[in-house]
């Protein structure tokens, strides 16, 4: 769902603190027609430019708290990422990304579900490897966008 | 009977944020003649699990502003949602009651669970929805079908106890018996072969007139969804669980068949056929009885060839299920579901589908098929 909009198109900036840039973020949407709770949100495949960022270089800002890492997200049971907001998923990399285009492939990994399935025990263990389709049923293909990067920010 | 909009229809709308909430419920008020039901999906339409005491006002000054009527929340079972441990029946029990309780504060008569929710889920939150009087239906979804235990087991304990809090929530589209011309385009633009589509419609043609060269029988309690997933798996590795593999096999077949060199998407395709439900009319006209409300699921309505102003969905047997329905006394709500605009996802929003237009033309045909919304002295 929603192929092309699951990151907006002009939101890809470096993530600066205390002047050094420290990694590059991007705004996200759920992929789905609902919000969930944001304990089932278990990470992004994304890859930059040919490069393999995995989950745990990832953090992710939404409902006005600073980023957390998904191992923190994982037990927040009773916090909803609704379908209205827009998140920001930070990246950790030393110097960020150059300016001008980049190449990102990009799969969101949302645990949500219809019901109990076989794999449920198997993803309590561990949440499925992300960029595979599973645990990302509404849009289970990996998506390819092509965003400018133009500046970096203060984070 | 009685016309509504579930706003599900106008996800994408949402999501864009071209249409507000507000702007939903006054398109349903204002703009369908007839038509006052209001139908939600709670984790959608929501701020959740606690959408806050000045918006439960906002939401019945919306309702009498508007001229609405709260019907049917749609709730979820995220079975995860813990992370540590797969949620107990009493915990979805949990779930489900805080679902109720929101139901009730936003004035809904219905709650809807999902295809999957267990019965014993149901039963266990429903001495709170008759204390409430909110009645609990399941959502009966393609490819399952109204025969059948998910049923069945719904029927039995309404005859044994006499709730009146308990029912069905037909989703029409298991009265589809093609895929959607939309669904296939779609997958052609992602590169499946036009003879796949030719295969996946000769097989739903098939199945429909009961010489299909295989039985669903031992598939239908599996989502969509999860056949789906269950299918790509078969054919890359051969594996699946036993009560699938007599289809499985025949389906590859048949797709071998019908689609020189077919890639993983074409078999795919073609077994969408399999996604039909093929439920029978008059099982419906039996049940009717025990229908809470319906989603008049749709994908695409397009206009009838030689009849200007008039549309239809090509996949969807809406005429068979509106008169089953009626002859069996239901009158309730059919509250339309777009679904279809998930099919020109993969497009620039330009070329994506324009939801209000589309449940516009829904309910033109809703009025023709029930009559409800039209002038007497033009019936």
């Amino acid at each position: 769902m929603f192929d092309n909009y699951l990151i907006r198109s002009d939101s890809l900036r470096n993530d600066i603190v205390d002047g050094e840039v420290v990694g590059f973020s991007m705004a996200v949407r759920i992929a789905n027609y609902r919000g969930v709770f944001l304990s089932l949100h278990t990470g992004y495949y994304l890859v930059v430019d040919g490069v393999d960022y995995p989950r745990e270089v990832q953090t992710f800002e939404v409902n006005g708290q600073p980023p957390r890492g998904f191992d923190e997200i994982k037990g927040c049971v009773w916090e909803h990422w609704d379908y209205d907001d827009e998140a920001i998923l930070h990246v950790a990399k030393p110097g960020g990304l150059a300016l001008g285009a980049h190449v990102i492939q990009f799969q969101q990994c949302v645990i949500a579900a219809y019901g109990y399935l076989s794999t449920d025990e198997e993803w309590v263990k561990a949440p499925p490897k992300t960029g595979t389709g599973a645990g990302s049923d509404k849009t289970p293909q990996v998506i390819t966008y092509h965003l400018e990067l133009n500046e970096g920010v203060e984070a | 009977m009685k016309l509504g909009v579930s706003l599900y229809s106008y996800q994408q709308s949402h999501f864009f944020k071209e249409l507000t909430l507000e702007d939903q419920i006054r398109e349903v008020g204002e703009n369908l003649p007839g038509a006052d039901g209001i139908e939600i999906v709670d984790e959608m339409s929501l701020r959740y699990p606690d959408p806050g005491e000045d918006f439960v006002r906002q939401w019945h000054g919306w309702m009498e502003r508007y001229g609405t009527v709260p019907v049917t929340m749609d709730v979820a079972l995220d079975v995860l949602q813990f992370r540590d441990h797969v949620m107990s029946t009493e915990e979805a029990v949990e779930r489900l009651e805080r679902d109720i309780r929101l139901a009730k504060r936003l004035g809904f008569a219905n709650v809807r669970v999902l295809s999957a929710c267990p019965f014993d889920v149901m039963a266990g939150a429903l001495p709170l929805a008759e204390n409430l009087d909110i009645r609990l239906g399941k959502e009966i979804h393609q490819p399952m079908r109204l025969e059948g235990q998910q049923v069945s087991e719904i029927i039995e304990h309404i005859e044994r106890t006499g709730t009146k809090h308990m029912g069905i929530v037909p989703d029409f589209g298991i009265f589809g018996f093609r895929p959607s011309e939309v669904l296939l385009a779609q997958y052609e633009r992602r590169g499946a072969k036009a003879e796949a589509s030719a295969a996946s419609v000769d097989l739903s043609a098939l199945l429909r007139s009961g010489s299909a060269p295989f039985d669903l029988s031992d598939i239908i309690n599996h989502t969509a969804g999860n056949l789906r997933v269950a299918f790509k798996q078969f054919i890359n590795d051969g594996t699946c669980v036993p009560e699938m593999k007599a289809v499985f096999s025949v389906l590859k077949a048949f797709a071998e068949e019908r689609v020189p060199r077919p890639g993983e998407l074409d078999y795919i395709v073609v077994a969408e056929a399999i996604m039909q439900s093929n439920t029978s009319l008059e099982t419906m006209r039996d049940l009717a009885k025990h229908v809470i409300s319906c989603h008049g699921k749709f994908n695409y309505m397009s206009e009838i060839p030689g009849r200007p102003g008039q549309y239809q969905d090509i996949a969807i047997d809406y005429k068979g299920a509106i008169g089953a329905l009626v002859k069996g006394g239901f009158d309730g709500y059919i509250n339309s579901e777009y679904e279809g605009q998930r099919y020109f996802q993969d497009r620039t929003r330009a070329e994506m589908m324009d939801e209000v237009d589309q449940v516009r033309r829904h309910h033109e045909m809703l009025r023709r098929l029930t009559g409800v919304g039209i002038p007497a002295e033009a019936q």
